[in-house]
């Protein structure tokens, strides 16, 4: 395997200041790795600082201490070469799916001519021609979220971050989408980070699973490699080992 | 079409389920059966209130209303027929208004979405906001004479408030996360006001009219029946002078029933704004 750093986290920290002068740690000494071509899921419990981790290497926040490179250049702002889903969808109520995807096109001043290609490819590769004139109220969640990962995908971008997509959904539709999300990052290997806080969740996709310390600041606890053939299956015996050894491990913080 | 295993999750969530509009139609039809009785019990009433007495009532029957309506629609009062005079009010009304919000949605925008702005006429807004534009009547008239610029004046103020606040408050309630969303694709500011700010306040700027065309309308005749001679205001203030319930009360159907055609092409209006919520609001 090609083990290229894509991105590279190091000694990240961030305090936000909130009610104007109380100082909140919420994440600290970050390092971190992700390779090219690699699934890496950040498992971590409700409030570990999760999103905000992904914020800053999206270039939304700015890390207190430390700094991130993506393809060795620090990033200093958001920009097309990361693509984020969020942990709310957040779609355009007022544009259709079809408009909403072709958003980042527009901003990136991709030719019209090409827009209509590149939208249908997109929409096809999560599952939603026949559907490119719906309005987001009038999709399920695990639709909505297609669109959300569809719109991130649009404008190529090098990384794929994932925020808890799927957090919002039923069992099913959850255990659904997590296929299809296997089945779309085999098909063009993205480096993708995904945040999860279900140890299920980070069993299926990782290639490589972090864990997240669970109290405020969040830290970085463990790397363990996930060495087991892709579709996999929960009910594996080594899924279930490697499962116990992450829950343990994981409540010994708590 | 093929059926391919992902099209298995895709729900979609169709606002028109036929086991409900059953139910839902009965109860509009019972609904309408109440709305007529109402409407007739009503016309019922007036009229046996309009007869009662020696005939020399301040109130006319509907039916007498409906005839001097007609009357005044044939034949002119001071110079004009009641189209005419309908028309002299609606006319003010649409351009106070069109100034109101051509100024006024803008200026809500730029208070949302700039500090400084905001910091630097949000005083101002305050002042004159809880200023009731019919205050204004007798100092546009000193300051404009009694021609058409009063009146005007008037019916900018009266829509002018409405405008900004709404545009105001739409832009404050957007969620934060959703200029994120064109921060990450890499759009500048400019693509977060078109993409983001603009369309997620037209709820409430289209709200905002719906308030302005109303507080107009009753600008205008406030406006006209102070100082006119012309207008559905100055009908009303006629029909009194000359003791008239006919006019009067000719004078008040018309005055509704253009109220109601504001107020209808206005929700036409919104639907044309947010077309996105076309089903929403049916539910
Ligand atoms: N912009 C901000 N300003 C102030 N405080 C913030 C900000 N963003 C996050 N925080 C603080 O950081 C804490 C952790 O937030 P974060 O959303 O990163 O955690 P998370 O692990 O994603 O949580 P969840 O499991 O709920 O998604 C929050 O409780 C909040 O107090
Ligand atoms: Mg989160």
């Amino acid at each position: 395997m090609n083990k290229h750093v894509k991105i590279s986290a190091e000694n990240v920290s961030k305090e936000f200041i909130q009610k104007g002068t109380q100082r909140v740690p919420v994440l600290k000494d970050i390092s971190l790795q992700v390779f090219d071509q690699e699934l890496l899921v950040v498992l971590g419990p409700g409030q570990s600082g999760k999103t905000t981790l992904l914020r800053i290497i999206a270039g939304l926040e700015k890390p207190t201490q430390g700094r991130i490179t993506l393809d060795g250049e620090e990033i200093r702002g958001p920009g097309p070469d990361r693509g984020l889903v969020f942990q709310s969808y957040m779609l355009f109520p007022w544009k259709t799916v079809e408009a909403n995807v072709r958003l980042g096109l527009e901003m990136a001043q991709v030719p019209k001519e090409k827009h209509a290609e590149t939208v249908r490819h997109y929409l096809d590769l999560v599952g939603l021609n026949g559907f490119e004139k719906y309005y987001p109220h009038q999709l399920s969640g695990g639709m909505k979220q297609r669109v959300g990962i569809a719109r991130a995908f649009s404008t190529q971008p090098k990384v794929m971050l994932m925020d808890e997509p799927f957090g919002q959904l039923d069992a099913q539709t959850r255990l659904f989408m997590e296929r299809e999300t296997e089945r779309i990052w085999l098909s063009d290997k993205r480096t993708t980070i995904f945040i999860t806080n279900n140890i299920d969740e980070a069993l299926l996709l990782g290639d490589r699973i972090v864990t997240l310390e669970g109290k405020l600041p969040g830290r970085m606890k463990k790397s363990y490699e996930v060495n087991l053939p892709r579709p996999r299956d929960p009910m594996d015996m080594e899924f279930l080992k490697l499962r116990h050894t992450i829950t343990s491990e994981q409540e010994l913080t708590l | 079409m093929s059926k391919s295993t992902h099209d298995v999750s895709n729900e979609v969530v169709v606002r028109t389920i036929v086991r409900k509009r059953l139910t839902l139609r009965s109860l509009v039809r019972e609904e309408k059966f109440l709305y007529v009785v109402s409407l007739v019990v009503f016309f019922t009433i007036w009229h046996l209130a309009a007869t009662r007495g020696n005939g020399d009532s301040a109130l006319v029957t509907p039916w007498a209303t409906l005839q001097g309506l007609y009357d005044m629609m044939s034949s002119p009062l001071g110079g004009e027929t009641l189209v005419g005079h309908t028309w002299n009010s609606l006319r003010r009304v649409l351009i106070g208004f069109s100034i109101a919000v051509c100024f006024g949605i803008p200026l809500g925008l730029l208070l949302g979405i700039s500090e400084t702005a905001s910091a630097i006429l949000r005083p101002l807004v305050d002042v004159f906001r809880p200023m009731p534009p019919l205050a204004w009547i007798s100092l546009s008239i000193l300051w404009f004479g009694i021609g058409e610029e009063p009146k005007i004046f008037i019916i900018f103020l009266a829509s002018f408030i409405p405008s900004v606040l709404n545009a105001y408050n739409g832009v404050r309630l957007i969620e934060p996360e959703l200029y994120d969303v064109v921060r990450v694709m890499g759009g500048s500011r400019w693509d977060e006001i078109k993409q983001v700010v603009v369309p997620a306040s037209m709820p409430a700027i289209s709200a905002g009219l719906q308030l302005s065309i109303t507080s107009a309308w009753m600008g205008v005749l406030a406006a006209e029946l102070v100082s006119s001679n012309s207008g559905l205001g100055y009908i009303i203030i006629l029909g009194m002078q000359n003791s008239d319930p006919q006019m009067v009360l000719g004078g008040m159907v018309m005055i509704a029933a253009v109220a109601w055609v504001l107020t209808a092409s206005m929700e036409k209006i919104d639907m044309m704004l947010c077309p996105w919520r076309r089903e929403i609001k049916g539910l």
